[in-house]
């Protein structure tokens, strides 16, 4: 039997309290955050905080720990966030904090796990991300399984100084690429 | 435009304090709570308890008062709980409280128009309720609108110095016999 919780390459499971060290390490490195909604220093509470709010995954934030399946290497998060039951719909954030493991085809079985945990286990219809525009990575991934752009959110975000566009993507059940 | 609320007889509406004597004065009367769960007494601090905790109708508990459309008089109560937005299903309660309105298509009205709106506004697919055997104006009303039997508890219930039968009953999306 297929776990719900795997994918090829990573396994998705609940976030624990000794994930902060490599949680806290992520989310102050400017390189994983550029294109994450994160513009400040982040401390140890906040990150316990945010440790205790996500350890219990359910319909309205189920987060993820992405861990390899090899080895059992913590090396990044996901969650399907914000679901409301009347529209089947939730919204998608994804971060691979290990840089050694992007472009190791990580965050697209990263994205198909839990695209798949979405639609067979929550039941939703929809599933919907924002991406900045220049992240030219994560969009190629995001259109690889499935989503359509759906429409762009101008000058929706300001850091480094400047303004980005989001692109509001989508995807319903039945779209899921999983090959 | 069809308002979600109303059928050809009743509307649903919150429950609101004010609400409390009638609702006291139907849960303390015995013919009334009959075919009820309800089994002791119960004071005001109870029903007003009650009361409150239906106060924000919502998804895991759409709470409704009954009230005649012609009129605008509170006759009953129709409640969805229980809730699950993974299998999209909830929990039916119905009270006509208010014995002169019995027999009159009231009871029907309102299954139709809260069933419509689990369907089309809570985007359910799975109502399910329960029965006592022996309360057979219950029973077809609810076959009439489409509701099928699943299964019977045997002895499920204790009540008056003997057991009686609990039917379990059960509609889907496309079920609903609107008329």
């Amino acid at each position: 039997m297929k776990s719900p919780f795997e994918g090829k390459l990573v396994r998705l499971r609940a976030w624990e309290p000794e994930d902060e060290p490599s949680i806290f390490r992520w989310i102050n490195d400017p390189e994983v955050t550029e294109y994450l909604n994160a513009r400040y220093p982040f401390s140890h509470s906040q990150e316990r905080d945010w440790l205790v709010r996500a350890g219990t995954p359910g319909y309205g934030q189920a987060s993820f720990a992405v861990e390899t399946l090899g080895g059992a290497r913590l090396i990044g998060s996901c969650g399907l966030n914000a679901s409301t039951p009347e529209n089947r719909s939730a919204s998608l954030g994804i971060v691979i904090g290990e840089k050694d493991c992007w472009d190791g085809g990580y965050g697209t079985d990263t994205m198909r796990a839990v695209c798949r945990f979405g639609f067979e286990q929550m039941n939703l219809h929809r599933i919907e991300l924002d991406v900045f525009v220049p992240n030219e990575r994560a969009r190629h991934v995001y259109e690889k399984i499935g989503f359509v752009t759906e429409g762009v959110r101008r000058h929706a975000h300001f850091q480094s100084g400047r303004y980005f566009d989001y692109v509001i993507m989508g995807l319903l059940d039945g779209e899921l690429r999983l090959d | 435009m069809k308002s979600p609320f109303e059928g050809r007889l009743i509307r649903l509406r919150a429950r609101e304090p004010e609400d409390e004597p009638l609702l006291f004065r139907w849960i303390n009367d015995p013919e009334v709570t009959e075919n009820f769960v309800i089994r002791y007494p119960m004071s005001h601090a109870q029903e007003r308890a009650f009361i409150d905790s239906c106060a924000k109708p919502g998804y895991e508990r759409a709470a409704f008062a009954v009230e005649t459309l012609a009129e605008g008089t509170l006759i009953g109560g129709v409640d969805l709980g229980r809730t699950s937005p993974e299998n999209r299903s909830a929990s039916l309660g119905i009270a006509i409280g208010d014995k002169s309105r019995w027999d009159s298509g009231y009871g029907t009205d309102t299954m139709i128009t809260v069933c419509r709106f689990g369907f089309e506004m809570m985007n359910l697919h799975r109502i399910e309720l329960a029965v006592y055997a022996r309360n057979a104006r219950a029973r077809h009303v609810y076959e009439k609108v489409g509701f099928k039997v699943e299964g019977r508890l045997r002895d499920g219930r204790y009540k008056f110095g003997e057991y009686d039968d609990v039917i379990v009953m059960g509609l889907l999306q496309r079920e609903l016999v609107t008329r």
